[in-house]
């Protein structure tokens, strides 16, 4: 209990010293006392290290079992495994909340050490924005929702949601967060250049490495929880446009518009207010997904987390946007440039068309996940915006931004001349038209018929059967422009380390590593276009070409789906860590070849409060190890017992999940199926014969999706690379608005 | 004689055969349209029975197929589902009314905004031309104090 006391109290100074913090350091913005801010960073610091005491006090609440804590009782139990004990930290409100506080409070200690003799002039504004975030979140898990509340004595908790019992959600979530709150950082600096009338480069060259590892830790996370939903939630998909989904991919959007048209501003000085505008929306947009995700204003699939703190946040988030938006507003002549643009027809004009899309994508996202909202205020009634209307009004953008992300980096600054646009697009306008004909060529009757069929459709007026209309040449759209944009990326580097090779006199791997060395940034970016295409391809081929079928399966029997036999061998039953699983046991055969053994599984997560049906499956579960017999018998005999106990009850005492068997076909042997996922879930397993329901997918290059994710981590980690240009350079303009200043 | 009585039994299973496969294709296209039209009621994330890979998706989908299996089309069975849980079973709205400012609203505001953007660019252009014209063709930098200082410090790392 006395980790308890330490916890509950740590937040508490942590809260008063955050306070200070904020306090002090905007009477220091306006009194320049040396000793304010001096005093309002210390505090700041003070306050994370009480913040991660409170945090280390709740997992001692976690791994000693002390479920008098409302929330340890609420998402752990005695036979939690160790790491989700752990993870459950962020399995609920208040503990995510913490973990949010704590991130922002090490970040903001690495800002006040980084900037301890450099931007001095921003860092009071600087340090009054990072400690009122951070005050604000403390006084949510001071007074609205404690991590550290009690409740009676209990000998078990509920548990984690099973389905959250993953390896991927575990990093997940963090990962996202340190995302959402990385943007915290520019945010807070662009706010200090506009209060103290410093809007040249010095903030966002001096935030630019903080944006980039917020934006790679946000789309990091977002692909992590897809890859989670597509292993865990056994419906073969990856993305499901859930609310909560939306509001991670929004920031993610327009902070990737922001990092493309702060070169701009970079290079030419223009879209200053622009620029500021995109990093308070990025933040905006932070703030309004963990408002979605914690107010429950929306149902989403991560319903699990909410609690009362919407109104909260929507305060907060008011305060923020609508501030901010006052002082861009109030600094509007200092945001004022020059418009430099010689020709439409240059990589300046094809940036702001990029804007215009991302920014576009993540205002389409924004607008259809709150339409229910706007629909039962206008009309009264109810409508759910389910994956559909989203994929079918979001794609036809998405190309168009995919056919930019060629454009961009060939067309010249300033002005393209036909020469040049012919010199550069020819190559990679043929790689795409060749692809595009051969994807139409696989069955030019199909594309003739929906060619036909849509424009029936525009005819008659029938907006939904249009957009649907539309869908046939997706595919062959994406891997036309994908054919494009790798042609673009491959002159880029081929032109690169050529250029090299003939005035340096390099060898051809020499040069393109030093290229690539010397430019981190550039390629670093270029790479992360390779990445994004090859998700672009992995998106549009497991959508289009994904096959499923549902057989129910006695042992022995076997089905057949796009060229695979799958034989059910069959099955076990078993109880172990915190439920009751029955394991299926298939052999995957491909030409009469076996090619793969898998197990997937349907389990039960009894409801441990229920002391019949916990002392049940607890000698159950002792048995293992035994008598296999004895053992399966045991097993076998709960699920009559969870059916008997909820007829009584009158609900569900069980809660169910799938773990899901998949075969991925890497091989480059097998071109046509590379990159394909056999995908198999039981979706339900009769305990006493073994008869199953299975449900099978063929998920064709599904698995460019995670390839690509890897290639675009990689290409982030060599754009964030120090580079001594960019230190040098930074220092340039940093002098430079001193001495403008002066 | 005989082989053309085969070849009559021969015809009519085949025509049986390509029957049924109809009737399956038809059951199949019917039910298809009725499983991802309405939305799985397992209060999860937004799935159409079709996709939701939970126990309740199950009892729909079969509650469906036993309901087109009696005669009823995919269409009509959507009907009777909207009619007893209003519209928002539905996986997503139907384009008519004020549900088309969801299927239409962001592409006119996206086209607007490209449309605006070719206005701003065009303005900017002319603006950058008309200040060229103005200006005697010396270097920028002599006339710029704040661009000949940048291009004196890129110089000094250069």
């Amino acid at each position: 209990m006395m980790a308890v006391e330490l916890g509950y109290y740590g937040l508490f100074v942590a809260l008063l010293a955050s306070a200070w913090a904020t306090i002090a350091s905007m009477l220091a913005t306006v009194s320049r006392e040396r000793g304010l801010q001096s005093s309002a960073e210390r505090s700041l610091v003070v306050s994370f290290a009480f913040i991660v005491v409170a945090a280390v006090c709740v997992e001692v609440g976690f791994l000693s079992n002390n479920f008098r804590l409302d929330y340890v009782f609420h998402y752990s139990s005695v036979s939690q495994a160790i790491p989700y004990k752990i993870g459950a930290l962020w399995g609920g409100q208040s503990g995510s909340l913490l973990l949010w506080v704590m991130i922002l409070g090490a970040m903001s200690t690495v800002v006040l050490w980084t900037n301890r003799s450099k931007n001095r002039a921003l860092m009071p504004v600087v340090t009054a924005v990072l400690g009122g975030v951070v005050t604000f979140f403390l006084v949510l898990v001071n007074f609205v929702e404690s991590p550290f509340t009690l409740g009676p004595p209990r000998s078990d908790g509920v548990g984690l949601n099973p389905q959250l019992k993953n390896y991927w959600m575990m990093i997940h979530p963090p990962c996202l967060y340190l995302g959402y709150v990385g943007f915290t950082v520019p945010f807070a600096f662009a706010l200090s250049a506009l209060a103290n009338r410093r809007t040249g480069d010095v903030w966002f060259r001096t935030t630019r490495r903080w944006t980039l590892f917020s934006w790679f830790f946000l789309g990091t996370g977002i692909l992590m929880g897809s890859y989670w939903a597509y292993i865990e939630l056994g419906w073969g998909g990856y993305w499901a446009w859930d609310p909560v989904e939306n509001a991670s991919l929004m920031p993610w959007l327009t902070a990737t518009a922001f990092l493309h048209s702060v070169m701009i501003q970079e290079k030419k000085g223009m879209l200053k207010v622009w620029n500021v505008l995109l990093v308070i929306l990025t933040f905006s947009l932070s703030i309004f997904g963990t408002f979605l995700t914690r107010s429950g204003i929306i149902s989403s699939v991560h319903a699990f987390a909410t609690s009362n703190i919407g109104p909260a946040f929507g305060v907060f988030l008011g305060i923020v946007f609508f501030g901010s938006l006052v002082l861009v507003i109030l600094r509007l002549p200092d945001l004022k440039t020059e418009a430099r643009l010689e020709s439409l027809v240059s990589r300046e004009a094809s940036f702001v068309f990029n804007n215009l899309v991302l920014v576009g994508i993540a205002g389409t996202v924004l607008f259809l996940t709150t339409f229910p909202m706007l629909s039962e205020m206008a009309t009264g009634r109810k409508v759910t915006m389910g994956p559909p209307i989203f994929n079918l009004v979001n794609i036809p953008w998405a190309l168009f931004l995919l056919f930019l992300m060629g454009v961009g980096p060939l067309i010249a600054w300033r002005k393209a001349s036909a020469s040049s646009l012919r010199r550069n697009f020819v190559v990679p306008c043929a790689t795409g038209a060749w692809v595009l004909l051969a994807v139409l060529l696989v069955a030019p009757k199909a594309y003739l018929v929906g060619l036909v069929d849509l424009f029936r459709s525009i005819a008659s007026l029938d907006v939904a059967a249009a957009f649907d209309g539309l869908k046939i040449f997706y595919p062959a759209l994406t891997f036309a422009l994908g054919a494009f944009v790798l042609g673009t990326v491959a002159l880029e580097f081929h032109r690169g380390s050529r250029a090299r090779r003939a005035q340096l006199k390099e060898s051809a791997p020499v040069a393109l590593g030093r290229l690539v060395w010397r430019n981190k940034r550039r390629y670093g970016g270029y790479t992360v276009h390779v990445g994004i295409v090859l998700i672009f391809i992995g998106i549009a081929g497991s959508a289009a070409y994904q096959k499923e079928t549902v057989q129910e399966l006695s042992p022995g029997g076997v089905l057949e789906v796009d060229g695979y036999q799958m034989r059910y061998d069959g099955y076990r039953l078993e109880a172990v860590d915190d439920h009751v699983g029955a394991v299926t046991l298939v052999s995957l055969y491909q030409d009469g070849r076996r090619v793969a053994a898998l197990e997937a599984e349907q389990r039960f997560h009894p409801n441990m409060m229920f002391p019949e049906l916990r002392d049940a499956f607890l000698h159950a579960k002792a048995l293992h190890g035994g008598d296999p017999r004895v053992y399966q018998d045991a097993v076998a005999r709960l699920y009559p017992l969870i059916r008997h106990i909820e007829q009584g009850a009158g609900r569900e005492v069980k809660t169910p999940s799938t773990e899901v068997a998949i075969h991925a076909t890497m091989s480059p042997l097998a071109p046509t199926r590379f990159g394909e996922d056999f995908y198999v879930i039981p979706l339900w397993v009769d305990p006493a014969t073994g008869s199953a329901n299975f449900r099978v997918f063929v998920n064709p290059m599904v698995n460019f999706i995670w390839i690509g994710a890897f290639v675009a981590f990689l290409g982030a980690h060599l754009a964030v690379l120090p580079d001594a240009r960019e230190r040098k350079r930074l220092a340039v303009t940093m002098a430079l608005e001193e001495r403008a200043v002066a | 004689m005989r082989s053309r009585a085969g070849s009559l039994v021969l015809a009519i299973l085949a025509l049986g055969t390509w029957a049924h496969g109809d009737i399956d294709d038809a059951f199949r296209r019917e039910h298809e349209y009725a499983t991802r039209t309405i939305l799985c009621d397992c209060g999860c994330s937004p799935q159409s029975v079709h996709a939701c890979a939970c126990g309740r998706a199950a009892d729909m989908r079969a509650e469906m197929a036993t309901a087109i299996r009696g005669g009823k089309t995919g269409a009509e069975v959507v009907d009777g589902y909207v009619a007893r849980h209003g519209e928002k079973i539905r996986i997503c709205p139907t384009a008519s009314g004020f549900n088309l400012l969801a299927w239409l609203g962001p592409g006119v505001a996206l086209l607007a905004g490209a449309v605006g953007s070719v206005v701003v660019l065009r303005r900017w252009k002319d603006a950058s031309l008309a200040r060229e014209a103005a200006t005697p063709s010396s270097p920028p930098a002599a006339d710029d104090p704040y661009v000949a200082r940048i291009q004196e410090h890129l110089r000094e790392y250069e």
